[in-house]
Protein backbone atom coordinates (compact mmCIF):
# COMPACT_ATOMS: atom_id res chain seq x y z
CA UNK A 1 0.00 0.00 0.00
CA UNK A 2 2.64 2.52 1.07
CA UNK A 3 5.18 3.10 -1.63
CA UNK A 4 8.32 5.18 -1.29
CA UNK A 5 7.67 8.88 -1.78
CA UNK A 6 8.57 10.04 -5.24
CA UNK A 7 7.28 12.50 -7.78
CA UNK A 8 7.03 11.35 -11.34
CA UNK A 9 7.72 14.30 -13.59
CA UNK A 10 4.99 14.67 -16.17
CA UNK A 11 3.10 17.39 -17.96
CA UNK A 12 0.03 16.52 -15.90
CA UNK A 13 1.99 16.99 -12.68
CA UNK A 14 3.32 20.32 -13.96
CA UNK A 15 -0.20 21.46 -14.78
CA UNK A 16 -1.49 20.32 -11.41
CA UNK A 17 1.35 22.19 -9.66
CA UNK A 18 0.27 25.33 -11.54
CA UNK A 19 -3.39 24.83 -10.60
CA UNK A 20 -2.45 24.40 -6.95
CA UNK A 21 -1.49 28.08 -6.96
CA UNK A 22 -5.22 28.85 -6.91
CA UNK A 23 -5.39 27.67 -3.28
CA UNK A 24 -4.73 30.12 -0.44
CA UNK A 25 -0.99 30.47 0.33
CA UNK A 26 -1.32 29.28 3.96
CA UNK A 27 -3.04 26.07 2.83
CA UNK A 28 -0.37 25.47 0.18
CA UNK A 29 2.40 26.04 2.69
CA UNK A 30 0.98 23.19 4.79
CA UNK A 31 0.04 20.73 2.05
CA UNK A 32 1.71 21.48 -1.31
CA UNK A 33 4.32 18.70 -1.07
CA UNK A 34 1.73 16.15 0.07
CA UNK A 35 -0.73 17.13 -2.66
CA UNK A 36 1.88 16.85 -5.40
CA UNK A 37 2.93 13.46 -4.09
CA UNK A 38 -0.70 12.33 -3.95
CA UNK A 39 -1.23 13.48 -7.52
CA UNK A 40 1.81 11.51 -8.66
CA UNK A 41 0.43 8.42 -6.86
CA UNK A 42 -3.02 8.92 -8.36
CA UNK A 43 -1.47 9.33 -11.80
CA UNK A 44 0.46 6.08 -11.39
CA UNK A 45 -2.69 4.22 -10.38
CA UNK A 46 -5.17 5.89 -12.79
CA UNK A 47 -6.79 3.75 -15.47
CA UNK A 48 -6.64 6.70 -17.89
CA UNK A 49 -5.75 10.39 -17.99
CA UNK A 50 -9.44 11.18 -18.46
CA UNK A 51 -10.38 9.36 -15.25
CA UNK A 52 -7.57 11.10 -13.38
CA UNK A 53 -8.54 14.58 -14.54
CA UNK A 54 -12.22 13.92 -13.94
CA UNK A 55 -11.45 13.20 -10.28
CA UNK A 56 -8.98 16.09 -9.98
CA UNK A 57 -11.26 18.54 -11.81
CA UNK A 58 -14.16 17.77 -9.49
CA UNK A 59 -11.90 17.90 -6.45
CA UNK A 60 -10.34 21.23 -7.45
CA UNK A 61 -13.71 22.80 -8.20
CA UNK A 62 -15.35 21.72 -4.96
CA UNK A 63 -12.41 22.46 -2.67
CA UNK A 64 -11.56 25.81 -4.29
CA UNK A 65 -15.17 26.97 -3.95
CA UNK A 66 -15.14 25.85 -0.33
CA UNK A 67 -11.86 27.71 0.36
CA UNK A 68 -13.03 30.80 -1.48
CA UNK A 69 -16.33 31.16 0.37
CA UNK A 70 -14.65 30.48 3.71
CA UNK A 71 -12.19 33.35 3.11
CA UNK A 72 -12.70 37.04 3.89
CA UNK A 73 -12.41 37.78 0.17
CA UNK A 74 -15.19 35.27 -0.51
CA UNK A 75 -17.43 36.97 2.02
CA UNK A 76 -16.69 40.29 0.35
CA UNK A 77 -17.54 38.92 -3.11
CA UNK A 78 -20.82 37.51 -1.80
CA UNK A 79 -21.59 40.93 -0.28
CA UNK A 80 -20.87 42.66 -3.61
CA UNK A 81 -23.04 40.18 -5.53
CA UNK A 82 -25.92 40.59 -3.09
CA UNK A 83 -25.65 44.38 -3.42
CA UNK A 84 -25.73 44.09 -7.23
CA UNK A 85 -28.71 41.75 -7.12
CA UNK A 86 -30.57 44.16 -4.82
CA UNK A 87 -29.82 47.05 -7.18
CA UNK A 88 -31.11 45.05 -10.13
CA UNK A 89 -34.19 43.96 -8.20
CA UNK A 90 -34.98 47.59 -7.31
CA UNK A 91 -34.35 48.61 -10.94
CA UNK A 92 -36.60 45.82 -12.19
CA UNK A 93 -39.42 46.77 -9.81
CA UNK A 94 -39.12 50.44 -10.73
CA UNK A 95 -38.51 50.24 -14.49
CA UNK A 96 -39.48 46.70 -15.47
CA UNK A 97 -37.43 44.40 -17.68
CA UNK A 98 -34.57 46.22 -19.40
CA UNK A 99 -32.69 43.80 -21.68
CA UNK A 100 -29.50 45.28 -23.07
CA UNK A 101 -29.51 47.95 -20.39
CA UNK A 102 -26.08 49.59 -19.81
CA UNK A 103 -26.14 48.48 -16.16
CA UNK A 104 -26.30 44.84 -17.30
CA UNK A 105 -23.26 45.31 -19.52
CA UNK A 106 -21.40 47.00 -16.66
CA UNK A 107 -22.42 44.20 -14.30
CA UNK A 108 -21.15 41.53 -16.70
CA UNK A 109 -17.87 43.39 -17.01
CA UNK A 110 -17.67 43.85 -13.25
CA UNK A 111 -18.03 40.11 -12.59
CA UNK A 112 -15.39 39.28 -15.21
CA UNK A 113 -13.07 41.90 -13.72
CA UNK A 114 -13.44 40.51 -10.22
CA UNK A 115 -12.88 36.95 -11.42
CA UNK A 116 -9.83 37.79 -13.53
CA UNK A 117 -8.22 39.82 -10.74
CA UNK A 118 -8.85 37.04 -8.24
CA UNK A 119 -7.31 34.38 -10.52
CA UNK A 120 -4.38 36.67 -11.33
CA UNK A 121 -3.57 37.27 -7.68
CA UNK A 122 -3.70 33.55 -6.99
CA UNK A 123 -1.48 32.71 -9.96
CA UNK A 124 0.94 35.64 -9.88
CA UNK A 125 1.00 36.65 -6.22
CA UNK A 126 -0.34 39.61 -4.30
CA UNK A 127 -1.32 42.74 -6.18
CA UNK A 128 1.57 44.74 -4.74
CA UNK A 129 3.12 43.58 -7.99
CA UNK A 130 0.61 45.25 -10.29
CA UNK A 131 2.08 44.10 -13.62
CA UNK A 132 -1.15 42.18 -14.32
CA UNK A 133 -3.27 45.31 -13.84
CA UNK A 134 -0.97 47.32 -16.12
CA UNK A 135 -1.02 44.49 -18.68
CA UNK A 136 -4.83 44.44 -18.76
CA UNK A 137 -4.99 48.22 -19.08
CA UNK A 138 -2.50 48.27 -21.95
CA UNK A 139 -4.35 45.42 -23.72
CA UNK A 140 -7.73 47.15 -23.24
CA UNK A 141 -6.46 50.53 -24.43
CA UNK A 142 -4.92 48.85 -27.48
CA UNK A 143 -8.23 47.16 -28.31
CA UNK A 144 -10.14 50.42 -27.93
CA UNK A 145 -7.59 52.31 -30.04
CA UNK A 146 -7.93 49.74 -32.82
CA UNK A 147 -11.75 49.98 -32.49
CA UNK A 148 -11.60 53.80 -32.63
CA UNK A 149 -9.36 53.80 -35.70
CA UNK A 150 -11.61 51.30 -37.45
CA UNK A 151 -15.10 52.49 -36.42
CA UNK A 152 -14.58 56.02 -35.14
CA UNK A 153 -16.08 57.39 -31.93
CA UNK A 154 -18.69 55.10 -30.32
CA UNK A 155 -20.02 56.81 -27.19
CA UNK A 156 -22.35 54.60 -25.17
CA UNK A 157 -21.17 51.48 -26.95
CA UNK A 158 -21.85 48.28 -24.94
CA UNK A 159 -18.18 47.35 -25.10
CA UNK A 160 -17.34 50.57 -23.23
CA UNK A 161 -19.87 49.69 -20.53
CA UNK A 162 -18.42 46.19 -20.18
CA UNK A 163 -14.91 47.64 -20.09
CA UNK A 164 -15.87 50.15 -17.39
CA UNK A 165 -17.46 47.41 -15.31
CA UNK A 166 -14.42 45.18 -15.85
CA UNK A 167 -12.03 47.83 -14.54
CA UNK A 168 -14.26 48.53 -11.55
CA UNK A 169 -14.47 44.81 -10.77
CA UNK A 170 -10.69 44.48 -10.91
CA UNK A 171 -10.24 47.57 -8.79
CA UNK A 172 -12.74 46.33 -6.24
CA UNK A 173 -10.87 43.04 -5.68
CA UNK A 174 -7.50 44.82 -5.82
CA UNK A 175 -8.47 47.21 -3.02
CA UNK A 176 -10.03 44.44 -0.94
CA UNK A 177 -6.90 42.24 -1.20
CA UNK A 178 -4.70 45.20 -0.24
CA UNK A 179 -6.92 45.87 2.78
CA UNK A 180 -6.85 42.21 3.83
CA UNK A 181 -3.04 42.06 3.48
CA UNK A 182 -2.55 45.30 5.46
CA UNK A 183 -4.87 44.01 8.24
CA UNK A 184 -3.04 40.69 8.50
CA UNK A 185 0.45 42.25 8.73
CA UNK B 1 -16.18 23.18 16.94
CA UNK B 2 -15.82 22.18 20.58
CA UNK B 3 -12.76 20.11 21.48
CA UNK B 4 -14.55 18.12 24.19
CA UNK B 5 -17.88 17.15 22.66
CA UNK B 6 -18.25 15.03 19.49
CA UNK B 7 -19.45 17.32 16.68
CA UNK B 8 -22.32 15.24 15.28
CA UNK B 9 -23.64 14.53 12.71
CA UNK B 10 -20.51 14.19 10.60
CA UNK B 11 -20.25 14.76 6.87
CA UNK B 12 -19.61 11.56 4.84
CA UNK B 13 -16.05 12.73 4.09
CA UNK B 14 -15.20 13.29 7.76
CA UNK B 15 -16.83 10.01 8.82
CA UNK B 16 -14.86 8.04 6.23
CA UNK B 17 -11.57 9.75 7.11
CA UNK B 18 -12.08 8.91 10.79
CA UNK B 19 -12.91 5.34 9.85
CA UNK B 20 -9.81 5.06 7.65
CA UNK B 21 -7.61 6.28 10.51
CA UNK B 22 -9.09 3.97 13.13
CA UNK B 23 -6.33 1.79 14.53
CA UNK B 24 -3.70 2.92 12.05
CA UNK B 25 -1.71 6.02 11.16
CA UNK B 26 -1.97 6.77 7.46
CA UNK B 27 -0.65 9.33 4.99
CA UNK B 28 -2.86 11.23 2.55
CA UNK B 29 -2.83 8.85 -0.40
CA UNK B 30 -3.33 5.88 1.89
CA UNK B 31 -6.36 7.61 3.45
CA UNK B 32 -7.87 8.29 0.00
CA UNK B 33 -7.44 4.65 -1.01
CA UNK B 34 -8.88 3.36 2.26
CA UNK B 35 -11.89 5.68 2.01
CA UNK B 36 -12.50 4.48 -1.53
CA UNK B 37 -12.32 0.84 -0.41
CA UNK B 38 -14.45 1.32 2.74
CA UNK B 39 -17.18 3.09 0.80
CA UNK B 40 -17.12 0.60 -2.09
CA UNK B 41 -16.10 3.42 -4.49
CA UNK B 42 -19.02 5.61 -3.38
CA UNK B 43 -16.75 8.28 -1.82
CA UNK B 44 -13.87 9.26 -4.09
CA UNK B 45 -11.81 11.95 -2.48
CA UNK B 46 -9.16 14.10 -4.15
CA UNK B 47 -6.25 15.86 -2.43
CA UNK B 48 -8.01 19.24 -2.12
CA UNK B 49 -11.04 17.79 -0.34
CA UNK B 50 -8.90 15.52 1.82
CA UNK B 51 -6.54 18.19 3.16
CA UNK B 52 -9.33 20.73 3.59
CA UNK B 53 -11.17 18.19 5.74
CA UNK B 54 -8.01 17.18 7.62
CA UNK B 55 -7.28 20.83 8.49
CA UNK B 56 -10.78 21.24 9.94
CA UNK B 57 -10.51 17.92 11.79
CA UNK B 58 -7.15 18.86 13.30
CA UNK B 59 -8.63 22.18 14.41
CA UNK B 60 -11.58 20.32 15.98
CA UNK B 61 -9.20 17.97 17.79
CA UNK B 62 -10.39 14.82 15.97
CA UNK B 63 -7.11 14.09 14.19
CA UNK B 64 -3.46 14.85 14.89
CA UNK B 65 -0.30 14.68 12.82
CA UNK B 66 1.88 11.63 13.41
CA UNK B 67 5.14 11.05 11.59
CA UNK B 68 6.13 14.26 9.78
CA UNK B 69 9.69 13.38 8.75
CA UNK B 70 8.94 13.37 5.03
CA UNK B 71 6.90 16.47 4.05
CA UNK B 72 5.47 14.51 1.10
CA UNK B 73 4.23 11.70 3.33
CA UNK B 74 2.86 13.21 6.52
CA UNK B 75 1.02 10.66 8.65
CA UNK B 76 -2.22 11.37 10.47
CA UNK B 77 -3.76 9.58 13.45
CA UNK B 78 -7.00 9.64 15.41
CA UNK B 79 -7.10 11.42 18.76
CA UNK B 80 -9.13 10.17 21.71
CA UNK B 81 -11.88 12.63 20.76
CA UNK B 82 -11.71 11.35 17.18
CA UNK B 83 -12.28 7.77 18.39
CA UNK B 84 -15.18 8.84 20.64
CA UNK B 85 -16.71 10.79 17.77
CA UNK B 86 -16.37 7.88 15.36
CA UNK B 87 -18.08 5.54 17.83
CA UNK B 88 -20.84 8.06 18.55
CA UNK B 89 -21.50 8.67 14.85
CA UNK B 90 -21.55 4.93 14.14
CA UNK B 91 -24.13 4.51 16.91
CA UNK B 92 -26.20 7.38 15.52
CA UNK B 93 -26.13 5.91 12.01
CA UNK B 94 -27.02 2.44 13.36
CA UNK B 95 -30.04 3.83 15.20
CA UNK B 96 -31.13 5.74 12.11
CA UNK B 97 -30.72 2.62 9.96
CA UNK B 98 -32.71 0.58 12.48
CA UNK B 99 -35.59 3.06 12.39
CA UNK B 100 -35.46 3.16 8.60
CA UNK B 101 -35.49 -0.65 8.34
CA UNK B 102 -38.42 -0.86 10.74
CA UNK B 103 -40.42 1.73 8.81
CA UNK B 104 -39.59 0.22 5.43
CA UNK B 105 -40.41 -3.26 6.72
CA UNK B 106 -43.82 -2.17 7.96
CA UNK B 107 -44.67 -0.30 4.74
Amino acid sequence: MTRPARQKESRSLGLYARLLELYPPAFLQRHRAEMLQNFADLEDAAASKAALWLLIGKDLTMSLISHFFASRLGTYVIGVLVAWILLFAIGYLRYGSTPGHPALHAFGGFLLGMLSMYIATRLYGTPQNSSYVIGVLVASISIFTIGYLRYGSTPGHPALQVFGGFLLGMLSIYIKILLISSQST
Amino acid sequence: MSKSKPPLPLTPAVFHILLALFGKERHGYDIMQQVKADSADAVKMGPGTLYGSLDRMIEAGLVAKGNTQDPRRIYYRLTALGQTTLRAETERLSRAALVARRQLGSA
